[in-house]
């Protein structure tokens, strides 16, 4: 019952923390190699894609979609999308996604004379679903070691552990007021039905063996 | 303009929601507290009265109307995070 309980607990908790790594805004540091469009034709992956440009028709079963392409300051490739929220989730309501590309193609650069640039972003890269994350600013910084400080991810994960801890700290006194005198009471009775079940057999008992000797 | 309309209904159930639970709740705990107050202070007469004329006092209250920021907190965040997605 305790493993349950905790597999439970912990799949649970990973799921919260999948939920905001996923939502929440992170911030690379990248030199913009290259900017390009293609058609994706949604398929499985379909819920890690955005939807269609604000205005336009949100049923079409393929579009063209925005990439930026990068390399981290740390060597490595990223390529993000880059797609309007519009007014759906996740709630940052980007509908500037052609301005974004244009900001994104000036800072195109070479390895030779990097122009650096801090993109904002949510969403995961996954190779194997082709998923990418949605970028949703492009800032030119000096250069591949500023560091920014995540502001709102500490004031949102702020409140909501916030949150969280008051709910729990009035279930927990609740269940103590509530619902714990009524289980022990209920396990009293059924301490004192048990007691006067034995005590009966007891008796019983005791007269087969008067009526056997 | 479909998504902005189901954004604007979903979000004001939700919102009326937020706001008739918690105008119920504020005049709950303003009637605990003119009944105390009551109790405390020993006084005679109408209680009735007294908790009456007490949350009249309360309707017209700036402190009931702090409560429409249920619906002016939300809206004003979304304004704002549009401004600075998109034009910042």
């Amino acid at each position: 019952m305790t493993y349950i309980r905790w597999t439970v607990i912990v799949l649970f908790w990973l799921l919260v923390g999948a939920f905001f790594h996923y939502t929440l805004p992170q911030h690379d540091i990248v030199r913009v190699s290259d900017t390009y469009e293609k058609r994706v034709d949604f398929g499985e992956n379909s819920w890690f894609w955005s939807q269609a440009d604000a205005g336009n028709d949100p049923n079409t079963a393929n579009r063209d979609v925005f990439f930026i392409q990068t390399r981290l300051a740390n060597g490595k490739v990223m390529v993000y999308r880059n797609e309007d929220t519009g007014w759906g989730w996740p709630p940052y309501f980007k509908f500037d996604t052609s301005n974004l590309q244009a900001e994104a193609a000036d800072l195109k650069s070479a390895s030779s004379e990097p122009k650096w640039a801090v993109i904002k972003h949510y969403g995961w890269r996954n190779e194997f679903m082709s998923i990418y994350p949605n970028a949703i600013s492009v800032k030119a910084v000096d250069g591949p070691d500023v560091t920014i400080i995540p502001w709102l991810n500490i004031i949102i994960l702020t409140l909501f552990f916030a949150t969280v801890w008051a709910i729990y700290v009035r279930w927990r006194r609740f269940r103590a007021r509530r619902i714990d005198p009524v289980l022990e009471e209920v396990g009293e009775s059924f301490e004192a039905a048990g007691d006067s079940l034995a005590d009966r057999r007891g008796r019983i008992s005791r007269w087969f063996a008067s009526w056997r000797s | 303009m479909f998504a902005l309309a189901r954004l604007s209904l979903i979000g004001f159930v939700v919102l009326t929601i937020i706001y008739f639970s918690l105008s119920l709740y504020s005049r709950a705990v303003r009637r605990g507290k003119l009944e105390q107050e009551w109790d405390e202070e020993g006084m005679t007469g109408d209680k009735d009265a007294f908790i009456r004329e007490g949350l009249e006092d309360y309707d017209g209250s700036l402190r009931r109307k702090l409560i429409l920021g249920v619906y002016i907190v939300p809206v004003t965040l979304v304004i704002l995070i549009i401004y600075l997605t998109n034009f910042y």
